[in-house]
């Protein structure tokens, strides 16, 4: 049985960004009425009827900004998210800026139009249900080091890392990114990854995506640069494989490369990552005495 | 005994933190003290003052990780905002150079 499916703009109408989450979800809800348009505000009142909607249904989520209030309205029910649409991000993606006015532009409107299109593209996709694509890793070679009662593993060879703590395994012209070990057992129980969009252009140092565990959110910083041609889709569903397989089933997306020797520079090999780690773990268990934790 | 910890003795990419002019900037005229970005950051970068005009302050810039830029999507008004990335790159690369020639 195919799930209903319910779109949650959060409607924020203070603020612009708000306004172009609604209006994304009215053109949504024109091209396709099939699809439940649930109210921010009355399902804040703890409407009956959409309680029950949305226990059964596929959720997909619009937020305007930060504070993610269409988010938070899932959370607080203990559902799951199965896509999160963020127009910040999106405004990055169609390279549109909207205006700060709460009635919209011509450029609010286009970029309302652009990312309605986009999550049409979802839901078309979703329904063809493609088989997740896995990468195969392989045996990876560790360095390790031992910390209370922590173990820590850096690989030795064929990945590269920035000193955000994510890393880039190059292969030919593409490559795989995600975060060291140190990262992830500094996040904790990883709980929820948003990917970029496929096609995006990052630069090196630019962020590709948030995770959140149950004790932060954190931004993910590329260690390369180039265009995302695939992500983890397996980690939507399964958030905790980066806590289990950082450097393997737990990689957050593949870019195409656009110069892998310029980002080299930059970037620390396994050899050099290693002490580096250490020092950081160190320095982590220093800030802890202080603070007396 | 363990020597203590001083964030101003970190490095980042072989060049002292305290070269890189990394950190947010808040723009007063757009800030609503809604404190968002303060309630987000993890590494203590900025600091109530609840009785001052400037009701939030950068107290620790050195602090802000390089090149994340988490709290500014945080922030409702668009009041904050980062040092051009490229630029900082460039910087970096520029110390690493003359110390290695050194």
């Amino acid at each position: 049985m195919t799930k209903t499916l319910c779109i949650l703009p959060c409607n924020g109408l203070d603020k612009s960004l708000g306004v172009i989450a609604r209006q994304v979800a009215l053109n949504v809800i024109e091209k396709s009425p099939n699809i439940n348009l649930i109210c921010p505000v009355l399902l804040n009142t703890g409407d009956k009827e959409y309680e029950d909607i949305l226990k059964e249904s596929t959720i997909i989520v619009i937020d305007g900004c930060m504070t993610r209030c269409a988010t938070k309205l899932i959370d607080k029910r203990n559902l799951q998210i199965n896509k999160k649409f963020f127009i910040p991000d999106m405004s990055k993606k169609f390279k549109i800026k909207p205006g700060k006015e709460l009635i919209l532009n011509e450029d609010g409107f286009r970029l309302a139009d652009q990312i309605a299109l986009d999550i049409l593209d979802f839901i078309n996709e979703s329904k063809d249900k493609k088989p997740i694509e896995q990468r195969e890793i392989g045996e990876i070679d560790y360095f390790k080091a031992v910390v209370d009662k922590f173990h820590f593993h850096v690989p030795k060879m064929g990945y590269y890392f920035n000193e955000n703590d994510c890393w880039i395994k190059p292969e030919g012209n593409r490559a795989l990114m995600g975060i060291s070990d140190f990262l992830q057992k500094q996040a904790g129980d990883i709980i929820m990854v948003e990917l970029p969009e496929m096609g995006l252009e990052v630069e090196q140092f630019d962020d590709f995506g948030n995770f959140e565990s149950t004790k932060t959110v954190l931004q993910l910083i590329s260690p390369g640069s180039g265009k995302i041609c695939a992500i983890n889709k397996e980690l939507e569903n399964a958030p905790e494989l980066v806590n289990q397989d950082c450097y393997g089933k737990g990689w957050f997306v593949e870019i195409e490369l656009k110069d892998f020797d310029a980002d080299k520079e930059l970037l620390m090999d396994g050899p050099a990552y290693f002490p580096y780690m250490q020092k950081k773990i160190e320095q982590e268990r220093l800030k802890r005495e202080k603070k007396g934790v | 005994m363990s020597e203590s910890y001083d964030a101003n003795s970190e490095t980042f990419m072989g060049v002292p933190r305290t070269e890189i002019p990394w950190w947010p900037t808040i723009d007063y005229s757009k800030c609503n003290f809604c404190m968002e970005c303060d309630k987000f950051c993890p590494h203590g970068v900025y600091e109530r003052r609840e009785n001052e005009e400037k009701q939030l302050i950068i107290k620790n810039p050195y602090n802000c990780v390089v090149f994340c830029r988490a709290c500014a999507k945080t922030c409702p008004v668009d009041a904050l905002s980062f040092p051009d990335k490229r630029e900082i790159i460039a910087l970096i690369k520029n110390i690493r150079d003359q110390s290695e020639s050194k």
